[in-house]
């Protein structure tokens, strides 16, 4: 049993035999003789048409699924094929060069990337990967058709886990739910166009699962956690057991929840907690309400960009999103938080992963967490900033809606975001529009926010705790880097310290709490933070039903006599060893395995 | 042969899609179609070619210059160069 970390991109378990696809092999390169010329000619030929095939069957199933705008990527890509620098300049070079139609289309392709290389700029250049999309299924469809590695998904005799070096968006377009049970790969993020995909076709899936194909012989049984973000290899029966047990529950839980989610969830003691929802996308609001959300706690805005520029998006379109939500959510409230995204994604890179790359390898600036990036950069960005929340003020009539503000670190930012604010409300309202006050609330994810929640609260209306980010950021762990991503460590002392610290500030000053991390989907944590005074929880969906389950079962006294014993304790094991001590419960409970906590990658 | 400046205006400059619209809008036409840089008029690129307009890297805020040469040239600029000027009819 090896088990292989990487990030949570879309939910659910699933475990099944290996199916191991490698789209980053080398060509074969040879020289030919002038009477196979003909031959490879009509082999580039075949996979011009076969490529071309496939990209208009994908463009017209992704139209249906996903939308005209993501469609037309594809519609790109089959001009690309007939492009004269492409196909026709790999003829060309086979017939001159005389070198098989692998090599010359390789040869052609590294012709277009030394030009773009020399293109100064960065978001363009960025853009090189669309041709290489198409690069790659031209390959693909050169070589014979029992060694096509796409070709061999639709050969598939049973249902299998896909485990691939990376997967392309028009690979993972053309994949089967019913084939495909859930998907490992070794590259990507939450909003690579792949994980969205995945999510849109509910496959569970773990992006970034460094090295995993490496571990996949032929039919090996692989698990595939996409809420825990983990990829289990060979894995023990009882793993299987937990992993069929927690996929039965949340069935089981979506079915009935409707039933047992009438009245608001509560402790055995009575004491209330709050259930609320983190969504990307307007058509998960239905799947919350059905979960028993009580209102959004997190609505992550940038999804609205899908891989556009941050001017590329519109008041108009951002304001029907916005006023819909509050409209179907209603009455409960609903919490945007204004974009979070990082320069790549500002200029519309679907947070590339050239970027993680290469802050791996601390090249540039810095592009990761201490860079430039959510309320920094939404402050930098003042009109598109000042768009979205007019966006946002124009919604607030429709319902009870929130702003969020992501990574806020100082009292300075909070305030300039705030005029931000005002200056966007008062142009709304010279337009003719009354406006209602909207409560503006921000993110703890940054510890000087999370020290100074006393002085923030003044002009705060409500905190949110982000435990990804805090976690990250207190614990000084970059998850994306595998050599320390064990280090972070949700119960790690000081989260618990830091988390009391904040409610402990903002409690006697009338500032609510909600904390919406992932970090409350695993039921010992949840527990623990409950003890600690944390009740509104904002989570997945899919996660509430488990969790206002849980709730249910245990009193506010034992969770907050543990909490109390736990800040005391000197490590992560010691805490874990006691919760599992005092609710023998979790033992059993279908999410905690190890005791070790399930965390989704970005929150 | 008629030849006529824009300038790039949406925020996405002439990335794929754009591009690919603007291949279609010149397969219309009968006449040649050439588009380059202002500031780099050493590049000279196919108007019906993707990735040629894609390496002429025409960002926003970039000046370009189409120029056309057949019998419906005349068609072809002002087709092309309202094209750039509505931003390539990006989406929001």
């Amino acid at each position: 049993m090896i088990r292989v970390c990487g990030l949570p991109v879309s939910p659910g378990v699933a475990w099944g035999p290996a199916a191991l696809m490698l789209q980053r092999h080398p060509a074969m390169r040879y020289g030919i003789g002038a009477a196979l010329v003909g031959r490879e000619i009509g082999r580039l030929d075949q996979a011009r048409e076969a490529s071309a095939a496939q990209l208009r069957a994908i463009r017209a199933r992704v139209s249906q699924r996903a939308g005209a705008d993501l469609a037309s990527l594809f519609e790109a890509q089959v001009l690309m094929l007939d492009d004269e620098l492409l196909v026709p300049r790999a003829r060309h070079i086979v017939e001159t060069d005389r070198v098989n139609a692998d090599w010359a289309l390789d040869r052609a392709f590294d012709e277009f990337c030394a030009v773009f290389a020399e293109v100064g700029d960065e978001y363009l250049r960025e853009r090189r990967g669309d041709v290489a999309d198409v690069v790659g299924r031209l390959r693909r469809n050169l070589l014979p058709a029992t060694a096509g590695a796409v070709r061999g998904l639709a050969d598939l005799a049973a249902p299998a886990v896909l485990v691939a070096d990376e997967l392309s968006p028009s690979v993972a377009a053309q994949l089967d739910p019913a084939m495909i049970l859930g998907l490992a790969f070794e590259t990507g993020s939450r909003t690579h166009h792949s994980a969205i995909l995945a999510r849109s076709l509910g496959i569970p899936a773990v992006a970034g699962a460094s090295a995993v194909t490496r571990h996949i012989s032929p039919g090996i049984l692989v698990l595939v956690d996409g809420d825990a973000g983990e990829v289990v290899i060979d894995p023990a029966p009882e793993a299987i057991d937990q992993a069929r047990a927690r996929r039965a529950r949340r069935a089981a839980g979506a079915g009935a929840a409707a039933a047992r989610v009438a009245g608001p969830a509560a402790t055995a003691d009575g004491v209330a907690v709050r259930f609320l929802a983190n969504i990307e996308r307007l058509e998960e609001v239905d799947g919350a309400r059905a979960a028993g959300a009580e209102g959004i706690g997190l609505f992550r805005s940038e999804f609205l960009l899908g891989g556009r520029a941050l001017e590329a998006l519109d008041e108009e379109a951002q304001y029907r999103t916005y006023r819909d939500l509050a409209e179907r959510m209603a009455p409960h409230p609903v919490t945007i938080r204004t974009f979070d995204i990082d320069e790549s994604q500002a200029s519309g890179g679907a947070a590339g992963d050239q970027d993680e790359a290469g802050r791996a390898r601390g090249e540039g600036p810095s592009r990761g967490p201490l860079g430039l990036r959510a309320i920094r950069l939404s402050l930098r960005h003042r009109a598109a900033f000042e768009t979205q929340l007019r966006a946002l003020a124009r919604a607030g009539r429709h319902g009870a809606v929130r702003v969020l503000l992501p990574l806020v670190s100082s009292v300075d930012e909070l305030r300039e975001a705030k005029d931000a604010l005002r200056s966007a409300a008062g142009e709304v309202e010279a337009a003719g529009w009354k406006l209602a006050p909207m409560p503006v609330g921000i993110m703890i994810e940054v510890p000087s926010a999370a020290l100074t929640v006393d002085l923030l609260a003044a002009d705060a209306d409500f905190f949110s705790i982000g435990t990804n980010d805090l976690i990250q950021y207190c614990l000084a762990v970059d998850r994306s880097d595998g050599r320390v991503a064990a280090l972070f460590d949700p119960l790690h002392p000081a989260i618990l310290r830091v988390v009391r610290h904040v409610i402990r500030l903002a409690r006697p000053r009338g500032r609510p709490v909600a904390l919406c991390g992932e970090m409350a989907a695993d039921p010992g944590a949840l527990l623990l933070l409950l003890g600690l005074g944390v009740t509104e929880f904002s989570m997945s969906p899919a996660a509430i039903p488990e969790a206002r389950e849980l709730v249910r079962q245990v009193s506010m006294g034992d969770a907050r006599r543990a909490a109390v014993r736990a800040l005391n304790m000197p490590t992560s094991r010691d805490i874990a060893a006691l919760l599992a001590a005092r609710f023998p419960a979790l033992a059993t409970w279908p999410a905690g395995r190890d005791g070790r906590p399930h965390m989704e990658g970005q929150s | 042969m008629l030849a006529r400046t824009v300038t790039i205006r949406n925020a996405l400059g002439m990335h794929a899609r754009a591009a690919a619209r603007f291949v279609h809008a010149a397969g219309a036409f009968q006449c040649r179609v050439t588009v380059t840089r202002e500031d780099r008029a050493d590049r000279i690129v196919d108007g019906k070619s993707i990735l040629g307009l894609l390496l002429l890297a025409a960002a926003r805020g970039v000046t370009i210059r189409i120029s056309a040469d057949g019998a419906d040239e005349e068609d072809a600029i002002g087709a092309l160069c309202r094209l750039v000027d509505a931003g390539f009819e990006d989406e929001p």
